[in-house]
């Protein structure tokens, strides 16, 4: 994208088409670009990616793209913890906001053609781990055995329930659910997420596996802790970091991690490169 | 684009900046490498300050509150529905009835103007700085001591002072820039002794870290010059040559206990000798304190100034006493009579021959009455009808009395200030007014640096400065003051205080300003006070209290409250709220505590089981209240520290609003469910 | 050869040439030894100074500036892009090599690099550069300068349009160089003129006697570069280092290889705003904060480690084929507690000298 015509911090204009509400201070929002150009350019999205969205006054903040680009909607799932999305949960269908993007590097879904593909997401990092789900279950029959651990606090905290539904009903992959705390409804596995890992039926593969981390910071060490004494090679073991962006092109100095920019050289990382960057993160 | 040589007016350094403009707009600030103040460095707040200039939200238009909504007017009609009412409340209630209160960020000029308005068109000795309870002591404590209320030395000097003592004070984060200079001195070799309860960034190089209990500095320094005069090793030709009250004081310091003042200060009577004969020992020596020791009563600023004395740290280079103004123009407020008991250069108002002298020269009484402070001023229960506020923000920053209720009883709150505040909604005038950087004004630095804020800008039409609306008010009830511009506003302020007779809007720009007295025997003004062992009076010793209280023990109630005044004073700013940086880094505290904080000790933390950001619940013997714990390596054991915005808390804890000057508040801290 | 003589009384014609259809950006003495670059005019192009300390407010705003508006948003939520007006051109008279290798550096980051910033290439490509060397030991080098550790000075060997050097001798002739086409066109005045072999030599010998005058050595640089790489700095190191810095910004401020901002919209008026980017520091503890309240760098030494390890790490120099450091000394000048550049190099140096730095796991 080194084209000098082109307003790199300008936002095209998208509108809401809708909005739904996941758990207590998290909402989905449907939206498309107001120019049809925009839409058929942005489509090209890669899982991993994310987006600039600037609510147009209070700011501008990197938000995940959840949708997998094999699907036909574009949207976000943000939680609401600043003036930027207290501004946005605030939005009607109808109103305009602005969109600048697809950034990041993404996962690069192709490199794991032939692989098992392990998921593991704490709370609302399901929701970057979201369009890696959707887009291998889309092409099943690029990737070998599927697995997915999910995990939040409490049932009422788990997200895309619709989904959870579909892909426990599936078949042709395997989805297991844990809540750390259940309530009177939960029937199902209760503890932290890596404690999915010893269910009883569950067999990870080791070899050809790429594993995909997403959550809480705990959350995140514990798994990763897990993954290590079950053997899984750090270049197998693959996250998507979050910084404070304020530009999401790499010139504003702010998510820069040792020495990777999170918004051009990541947010996609594997274990192996964490490790790399020269800093702790 | 244009540079303009100028003066920072964030805290009391005053240092030289330069503004760059773009057209009409201010875009761009940096250091001035030469100013003798800050030698090309600036704090944070400085290098922002153009981001706040250039705030698109400024109030542009007058607003007059019709039917409880603000509603905005034109000037005319805001100056004179001021006039109308105020000549209303004064002729039904009395001039006393109304109150004027400046901000201590307030140029001289506004200070001047506001407190002539309010002595001679109102009628009333009602005027103070909001800051009133920073200063008063300190203003009159040197008054009486070294017969000059201000700092002996200039901030210049201290990379020469041999031993440095900080008292109380955040200087790293108050005034950034002496911060840096004292850090500096330490790393060339100087000795650093800090004083306090707060472990700042400063304090991280202290050769000696007197890590005392709050409100202890009088123990502490009376111990210290006790343990100077054990050993004899005061400065006896000074203290024969110049001062006076020696014998007196020289007696009651020997009744003094050195254990047990070890003990009431918490610290180890060993480290309190050290720093004494490290103090007593290395010449030049410098003293710096701040605002944390006003609020502790006058004991501690006489034990302070005792010390200096006694070791004859004064008019040399490099020696001397800096009460530390950490608003911009404190000490300028106070030189321009902004005090209810003292006129412009400290003339006292119960002086019958300054009352004169000013009748005279303003061609109207003076009133004979000390007026309000601040507190009493806006006070809940007090008699004011009227209150005039210049970018005074009392119900934000008003620590000893609830600003809100006071001023919701009173019949007019006039407010001048460039943003809408939370004082705002009292308000029933607010005449917004330039902002920094759109009008010349002179402020007064905690060096005595009288220095000149320049005009880079036009500002938007129709605004003025703060003293030319008083002005307007004046006019229409009646005064014929005749100043075409701040110039001759300073020329007035100047033909009636004496340390300022020598100064021009002109000769301040043409260097960096002048350091008052500046005079016709001292066109230059004056770097050093009592350089050539030129003084008002003899330096004068005061005694200590013979006794101190003995603390009892206080096993139900363990932990000491400590009040704070100015520390966090930026994160309520109103210009930092407006500017983008420093309202993210001011901001984060209020971010991660948004029902706000108090402060503990981590080991202290630990042992309660008690978790940064945990909700707690402080129980004193007046009262309780729940808040917020912040977890911080910097607050001593045994405290806890109640941040000055914190008012509900704070009034709850002392069981009313009244100052516990002398007293300290126990509490203990049990986890909120 | 694309070198020229102009002499001393005629480089003010050369300014006003350049003011015929640019405006012209030079420097001028100010209070004291305060100097800024300011814009030339008829009133003040009298006092355009050729040797002085260099302007502290560092020429990197002539292509970021301190405050700079991105574009307007109106209601309706339809953003309308602020014209990137075609400014005129502008000749920025008088940088310093430093600041010169500065601009190529910040050239390389916000142009190249995975996304091409559109506001830095209109603002980079309308500016002419006439470089001036160093020569006067007095006036424009000081103790704090360092440019030759950094190998950026004090003659910048390319990234000028023009360059001018003072021969300092009786001739009065400064020898010109030609860094563009832009700047060899000039050459066609009458004002500049042949310059001969002993011409070359003479400025060779100002340039030695120059490099003498440099007190900081920091040829240390290497060492600091292993072990900060390497990871080998005791955390007790960066302590210190924190405990000196008061947080001020300042370094990132000043210096010409600084390049980070923050953006914020400001309303204008009732449904208008304009967004704007304005310099930010990594110093600042907000610099990293996320909403939600997780700060990756809260601690101040965290942040100092961050800002050295910026400027020394080796994957930035193997990225940016160059240190993002220039040796002007303004950190030195600029910071409270003397953790400017030469300084941190130093204790880093002497820390970890004694100490085995160890290969990070």
């Amino acid at each position: 994208m080194n084209c000098s015509n082109h307003n790199l911090y300008q936002p095209s204009i998208a509108v809401l088409d809708g909005v739904r509400d996941e758990i207590p201070e998290v909402k989905t929002f449907y939206w498309h670009f107001e120019d049809p150009k925009n839409q058929v350019a942005f489509r090209n999205f890669m899982p991993g990616q994310f987006g600039m969205v600037s609510v147009l006054g209070s700011g501008e903040i990197a938000i995940s793209l959840p949708p997998s680009p094999t699907e036909e909607r574009l949207f976000f799932t943000t939680r609401r913890v600043g003036k930027v999305t207290t501004a946005m949960h605030a939005l009607k269908p109808g109103d305009r906001f602005g969109v600048r993007g697809p950034y990041g590097n993404g996962f690069p879904m192709t490199d794991y053609y032939g692989r098992n593909l392990i998921v593991v997401a704490g709370g609302i990092g399901l929701i970057p781990l979201r369009s890696v789900i959707i887009y291998a279950l889309h092409n099943r029959d690029r990737y070998q055995k599927i697995q997915v651990f999910y995990g939040s606090r409490t049932p009422k905290e788990l997200m895309y329930t619709e989904n959870l539904k579909e892909w426990r009903a599936d078949t042709g992959f395997e989805c297991h659910l844990s809540v750390d705390r259940a309530d009177e409804t939960w029937k199902d596995h209760v503890g932290v997420v890596g404690s999915l890992f010893k269910k009883p039926g569950v067999e990870m593969p080791l070899e050809n596996t790429t594993v995909f981390v997403c959550g809480p910071p705990i959350m995140f060490r514990f798994v990763l802790a897990d993954l290590r004494t079950m053997g899984y090679e750090n270049r197998n073991v693959v996250s998507t970091l979050e910084r404070y962006m304020k530009c999401g092109v790499g010139k504003c100095g702010h998510c820069c991690i040792g020495a990777a920019y999170v918004c051009t050289d990541g947010p996609v990382f594997t274990l192996e490169q964490i490790h790399r960057l020269g800093e702790i993160i | 684009m244009s540079h303009y040589l100028t003066t920072c007016t964030f805290c009391g350094v005053g240092c030289g900046i330069y503004l760059e403009t773009t057209g009409n707009e201010i875009t761009g600030t940096y250091p001035s490498m030469s100013h003798p103040a800050n030698q090309g460095r600036i704090c944070v707040r400085g290098w922002h300050v153009h981001e706040v200039a250039s705030s698109p939200d400024r109030l542009l238009s007058p607003l007059v509150r019709k039917n409880g909504r603000l509603e905005p007017v034109n000037w005319d009609e805001a100056y004179d529905t001021v006039a109308s009412r105020l000549k209303e409340i004064r002729d039904r209630y009395g001039p006393d009835s109304i109150g004027f209160i400046n901000s201590a960020r307030c140029a001289n000029e506004d200070g001047y103007i506001l407190q002539k308005f309010a002595r001679t068109v109102i009628g009333t000795n009602n005027v103070d700085q909001g800051t009133s309870l920073y200063r008063t002591n300190s203003v009159e404590v040197l008054r009486e001591m070294t017969g000059v209320p201000a700092a002996t030395n200039s901030i210049g000097e201290l990379p020469e002072s041999k031993v440095i003592i900080v008292n109380e004070i955040d200087v790293g984060q108050q005034l950034p820039t002496i911060g840096g200079v004292i850090i500096r001195a330490k790393l060339r070799g100087a000795k650093l002794i800090v004083v306090g309860a707060r472990r700042h960034r400063v304090a991280e190089h202290a050769d000696i870290f007197l890590y005392i209990r709050p409100a202890t500095e009088a123990f502490l320094y009376a111990a210290m010059a006790k343990v100077i005069v054990d050993r004899g090793i005061m400065d006896l030709d000074f203290i024969r040559s110049h001062c006076e009250g020696y014998d007196h004081f020289l007696k009651n310091i020997r009744s003094f206990d050195l254990l047990l003042a070890a003990r009431r200060c918490d610290v180890s009577p060993l480290l309190i000798e050290q720093a004494a004969i490290e103090f007593a020992r290395l010449k030049p020596g410098m003293l710096l304190y701040s605002t944390g020791a006003e609020a502790h009563g006058k004991d501690a600023l006489h034990a302070m100034v005792n010390l200096v004395l006694l070791t004859g740290n004064l008019g040399k280079r490099g020696s001397g006493i800096m009460p530390l103004a950490e608003h911009n123009n404190l000490q300028g407020g106070c030189d321009m009579g902004m005090l209810p008991g003292y006129l412009p250069g400290y003339a006292e108002v119960n002086d019958p021959s300054a009352r004169e002298r000013f009748s005279k020269k303003w061609n109207a009484k003076v009133p004979e009455a000390k007026g309000l402070d601040t507190t009493e001023m806006l006070c809940e229960t007090g008699s004011l009808k009227a209150v005039w506020l210049d970018r005074h923000n009392p119900v934000v920053s008003a620590m000893y009395c609830d600003a809100g209720t006071a001023l919701d009883r009173m019949e007019l709150v006039v407010l001048q200030n460039l943003f809408l505040t939370r004082t705002a909604e009292y308000a029933h005038v607010i005449l917004p007014t330039v902002a920094f950087g759109e009008e010349a004004v002179t402020f007064t630095s905690t060096e005595r640096r009288i220095q000149a804020a320049v005009k880079t800008v036009e500002p938007p039409p129709g605004l003025k400065s703060a003293w030319e609306q008083v002005a307007e008010v004046a006019w229409r009830m009646g005064a014929r003051w005749d100043f075409a511009s701040s110039e001759d506003v300073l020329a007035e302020a100047a033909s009636l205080v004496p340390a300022y007779s020598g100064v021009t809007h002109e000769n301040l720009t043409r260097e960096y300003g002048r350091q008052w007295p500046c005079t016709k025997e001292r066109p230059l003004g004056t770097p050093r006070l009592f350089a050539d062992g030129e003084k008002i009076h003899p330096f004068r010793f005061k005694e200590m209290s013979p006794v101190f209280p003995e603390e009892p023990e206080q096993t139900e109630f363990p932990f000491v409250l400590w009040f704070g005044h100015s520390l966090y004073y930026w994160l309520h700013n109103t210009l930092v709220q407006h500017s983008e940086v420093l309202k993210r880094e001011y901001g984060i505290l209020f971010l991660d505590y948004p029902d706000g904080f108090i402060e503990v000790n981590p080991d202290d933390a630990k042992s309660l089981n008690v978790r940064d950001g945990e909700k707690i619940r402080l129980v004193a013997p007046a009262g309780e209240a729940t808040t917020t714990a912040r977890v911080t390596a910097e607050v001593r054991r045994g405290i806890v520290y109640v941040p000055y915005f914190l008012q509900e808390v704070a009034r709850r804890l002392r069981g009313g609003y009244k100052s516990v000057e002398g007293r300290t508040v126990h509490v203990r801290i049990e986890k909120a469910v | 050869m694309k070198g020229r003589l102009i002499h001393k009384d005629d480089i003010i014609r050369l300014v006003d040439l350049l003011r015929k259809d640019r405006r012209v950006i030079a420097p001028f003495e100010g209070k004291g030894r305060d100097s800024y670059f300011d814009e030339v005019t008829d009133a003040n192009r009298g006092a355009v100074a050729l040797h002085l300390p260099n302007p502290y407010y560092p020429p990197k705003r002539y292509v970021l500036p301190h405050i700079q508006k991105l574009f307007h948003i109106s209601d309706g939520g339809r953003p309308s892009v602020l014209e990137i007006r075609d400014e005129p051109q502008v000749a920025v008279f008088g940088i310093r090599s430093c600041d010169l290798e500065g601009i190529f550096h910040l050239d390389r980051f916000y142009l190249g690099n995975t996304f091409k910033d559109n506001y830095y290439e209109a603002l980079r490509s309308r500016l002419f550069l006439v470089n001036m060397v160093c020569t006067d030991t007095e006036r424009d080098i000081e103790d704090d300068c360092f440019c030759v550790c950094a190998d950026a000075g004090p003659a910048a060997r390319n990234h000028f349009d023009l360059q001018l050097m003072d021969l300092h001798d009786a001739s009065g002739e400064f020898i010109a160089v030609a860094g563009s086409p832009a700047g060899e066109a000039l050459f066609s005045q009458t004002f500049f003129h042949k310059a001969g072999p002993e011409h070359v030599a003479r400025r060779q010998n100002v340039l030695e006697e120059v490099r003498k005058r440099f007190k900081i050595a920091t040829s240390w640089y290497s060492a600091a570069t292993k072990f900060i790489t390497q990871g080998g700095i005791k955390d007790s190191t960066w302590k210190h280092i924190g405990d000196r810095c008061l947080e001020c910004g300042g370094c990132s401020y000043v210096c010409p290889a600084c390049s980070c901002f923050t953006v914020t919209d400001r309303k204008t008026g009732p449904g208008t705003w304009e967004r704007v980017r304005m310099w930010d520091a990594c110093a600042l503890s907000g610099f990293t904060r996320m909403a939600g309240g997780h700060n990756p760098r809260k601690a101040v030494h965290d942040r100092r480690n961050r800002r050295f390890f910026r400027k020394l790490g080796h994957m930035f120099i193997q990225k940016e084929f160059a240190m993002a450091c220039v040796g002007c000394g303004r950190c030195v000048r600029v910071c409270h507690g003397d953790v400017g550049m030469p300084t941190v190099v130093e204790i880093l140096r002497r820390e970890t000298s004694t100490t085995e730095a160890t290969e990070r796991p």
